[in-house]
């Protein structure tokens, strides 16, 4: 029995928890739902022992956990799977996952064929594809990252295993052979603890559900007694206004803002994208779904001016180029892309050169204009914090994403890409992004809207492109189903 | 002339070699130890004390090595237990190291007169290999700590690349939060590289006064330490490039003692520089740093 009681964490003038109360018994698949800013990571944090409570104490099996100790917990047998993994960058993956109990057994020297060979039979097991052997970590995608560290908690053998919003980075096909291994672990006799906001999915697979709002518990049930709706009400107090689900439909004549033209880009002796061609008119939010790793970060790169092709142009604005104003990029890694999270807030959003530009005279900046823009918003965007001078480390994670998404906004760009813009976000915050990207394109701007969420690919995109091994389709409209896409975005059509 | 520079470059090449080789391990550990020329001079001028004193290489030797390692325990409760930033600190025992051993020497030596010397370390010859002409004297017939720095450049490479100790110490240079997390013991390993590198600057140190210059003088390291933090970032944190690098810087002090020979109308201090030079070009053209550890160089505290 894994038991927290009374646990209240601060952060300077934030609770984000609150006299928590949680229990999970063994054989359990415990959900623990929440808006962004719940504090939901921040108990996982307190349990896995990367973070001190400031009050309350954690039992597992009656036995007192040392608070803030990461290696005790693990010693007990929990392990975590964060939102942003913690592996090892400049290693390779299988260096990654002999540090863990794979890498265990006797002998100085390191085995790496044999963590190798099981790495792979764990992962045959789940369904997960493996990188190339010998690939490091840094070039990996997200959705790789994760599947490696869920690998690796697992390598550990952990009777408490506490996955942090682990779904969101899955293709379609992983999700069923993900949440079957849960089930398995659950009859294994371990407890799980999921923390997400997509409520199907908890109701689907958890035995019992905790939600927290504002760092409260407010609720735990059983998904025999409760509903989505009741669920969403008790995470956010109401329901958030039903989008207007029908995409803006498709016109013939507009503007077309950004052009891009048999882009090819290849490194290391890949072509990461190969003769990709789309264009993005006025008024129009353009999709493109796919597998993470088949060349969407390089895409964005590109768009972002990071990385310069090896072939093609883009035309933006009916002019060639990609280093001006009239482009905003949405990162899809905010804590590593988006923001420097030692800078406070206001700082952070002058990194952006629109806004640094519109801040400044004669090369010095207007502090008293930065910090008033800043304050605007926070109002706007309801980004919960302490006010413009706060760190952005301060911040959880989606109110990162939601001042990545504010200060790509107040760029006034004339096209927008967005790259899994609501990764991690809860459905008001979800919501609102996609309120805010319709209103972006109605006002007469191009969206370029780059996810591996179906749903919301289907629900806010006019048209649809499906990208696999760097190249790209448009799907036709009797395509636009989960499970078309999904065979498509697999690379059913090369 | 060959010969000659050949032995040259080999003696300039080893204490730059077996400094680099315990940087290295503190580095992969993701410490960067600025200290590393102080330890080294805290080497030389101890070890030659002892030796002089009481009349023994071997402790002079175990001097030089307790010394060094001294002065990397204060800099590892500085820089580990106490997150001190490491630029800072490690500058700090560099300057203590010159001071310290400045002191001393007058004290000792200063105001008397005496010859602070003792007999050079004997050089051992390898068999037949020693007679090979031209290489046999210069590659076979040096002192111990010549062969056991090159000997310990496989022994580095082996523990660091295929060990299940070096993958952690080098977890600990790369992401000491998510090291920690796995309990690999981050504040430990830290430490065991920094005695290690104790250990290394003390032979290095004691190889200047008891096997090369046999005396000590105030500053006698001259920024070796430098070069060999420089042929850390040269040789690509690898050990048979940091043996590569030191050889290089070595032949560059080489060639600078046959210039300074041929008695040209240049003034000396323009050859004299010469070996720092090239590290500043080789570093220009390596120092890219794109191998370097991740978190080299950040302090790192657990959080509470």
């Amino acid at each position: 029995m894994l038991r927290a009681t009374g646990i209240t964490k601060r952060f300077s003038r934030v609770v984000a928890l609150d006299g928590v109360d949680f229990a999970a018994a063994p054989g359990e698949i415990h959900a623990l739902l929440g808006e962004n800013g719940a504090g939901k990571t921040t108990l996982m944090n307190v349990l896995a022992g990367r973070l001190r409570p400031d009050a309350g104490a954690a039992t597992l099996d009656g036995l007192e956990l040392r608070a803030g100790s990461p290696a005790a917990a693990l010693a007990a047998g929990i392990a975590a799977v964060h939102q942003s993994p913690m592996l090892f960058e400049r290693m390779t993956w299988e260096e990654n996952l002999a540090l863990g109990a794979m890498g265990a057994g006797s002998g100085v020297r390191l085995a790496l064929d044999r963590v190798a060979n099981d790495a792979r039979r764990l992962a045959e097991r789940l369904g997960f594809e493996l990188p190339a052997p010998r690939a490091t970590v840094d070039e990996r995608s997200m959705g790789e990252r994760v599947r490696l560290e869920i690998l690796h908690a697992l390598s550990l053998d952990p009777r408490v295993l506490i996955l942090d919003e682990p779904t969101a980075v899955l293709a379609p096909g992983e999700l069923s052979a993900f949440l079957d291994l849960l089930r398995r672990l659950r009859s294994e006799g371990r407890i799980v603890i999921l923390v997400t906001h997509k409520l199907a999915e908890a109701l689907a697979v958890a035995d019992r559900i905790t939600v927290l709002r504002h760092g409260r518990v407010v609720a735990t049930t059983a998904p025999a007694s409760t509903s989505e709706s009741a669920l969403a009400r008790l995470m956010i107090g109401e329901l958030p206004e039903a989008a207007p689900e029908k995409p803006a439909p498709v016109e013939a004549a507009r503007r077309v803002l950004l052009e891009i033209s048999a882009l090819t880009v290849e490194y290391r002796g890949n072509r990461a994208l190969d003769a990709v061609t789309l264009g993005v008119g006025a008024g129009e939010i353009v999709g493109i779904a796919g597998v993470e790793g088949n060349g969407q970060a390089e895409l964005v790169e590109v768009l972002a001016g990071a990385r310069r092709p090896s072939a093609g142009r883009i035309a933006l604005c009916g002019a060639e180029r990609v280093w001006t104003d009239e482009i905003a990029v949405i990162p899809q890694n905010r804590d590593i892309d988006g923001l420097v999270l030692d800078m406070p807030l206001w700082e952070n959003l002058l990194l952006a050169r629109p806004i640094r530009k519109r801040m400044s005279r004669h090369g010095w900046l207007d502090r008293a204009r930065a910090l008033e823009l800043c304050r605007e918003l926070i109002r706007a965007f309801r980004i919960r914090a302490e006010g413009p001078g706060a760190s952005a480390a301060s911040l959880s994670g989606g109110n990162r994403q939601r001042l990545s998404v504010a200060r790509a906004l107040a760029q006034n760009p004339r096209v927008l890409v967005a790259h899994n813009a609501t990764r991690g976000l809860d459905l008001a915050a979800t919501a609102e992004v996609h309120r805010t990207l319709r209103a972006f394109a109605a006002d007469g701007g191009a969206v370029l809207l780059i996810s591996n969420d179906l749903d919301e690919l289907l629900g806010v995109c006019g048209r649809l492109f499906v990208m696999s091994r760097g190249r790209i389709r448009e799907t036709r409209p009797d395509e636009r189903t989960p499970e078309a896409l999904g065979l498509l975005m697999a690379g059913r059509w090369h | 002339m060959l010969d000659a520079f050949l032995n040259s470059t080999v003696s300039m090449a080893t204490p730059i070699l077996l400094a680099a080789l315990g940087e290295l391990l503190v580095e992969r550990a993701g410490i960067i130890n600025i200290g590393i020329e102080g330890a080294m001079l805290a080497g030389a001028f101890f070890g030659l004390a002892a030796a002089y004193f009481m009349g023994s290489l071997a402790l002079g030797i175990l001097a030089a090595m307790g010394a060094a390692v001294a002065m990397n325990a204060i800099l590892a409760v500085l820089v580990v237990n106490l997150a001190v930033n490491q630029v800072v600190a490690g500058t700090a025992l560099d300057i203590l190291a010159v001071g310290l051993t400045g002191v001393f020497y007058r004290q000792m030596f200063g105001i008397t007169g005496k010859a602070f010397m003792v007999r050079s370390m004997p050089r051992l010859a390898l068999g037949p290999l020693a007679r090979l002409p031209i290489v046999g004297k210069p590659l076979f017939e040096q002192s111990a700590l010549v062969y056991l720095a090159f000997a310990i450049v496989p022994v580095v490479a082996w523990v660091v690349g295929r060990t299940r100790y070096g993958l952690r110490l080098r977890a600990a240079g790369e992401n000491p939060a998510a090291a920690d997390a796995l309990g690999l013991g981050v504040y430990a390993l830290r430490w065991q590289a920094l005695l290690a590198s104790g250990v290394l600057s003390g032979l290095a140190g004691a190889f200047l006064t008891l096997a090369y210059a046999n005396t000590f003088v105030e500053n006698i390291t001259a920024g070796r330490g430098f070069v060999a933090l420089a042929v850390v970032i040269v040789g690509r944190w690898n050990p048979w490039g940091l043996a590569l690098a030191s050889l290089l810087f070595g032949a560059a002090m080489a060639l600078q003692f046959g210039l300074q020979a041929l008695g040209t109308a240049l003034p000396y201090q323009l050859f004299l520089a010469l070996p720092y030079a090239l590290t500043l070009v080789v570093l220009a053209g390596f120092g890219g740093g794109v191998d370097a550890p991740s978190a080299l160089g950040e302090p790192y505290s657990r959080s509470s």
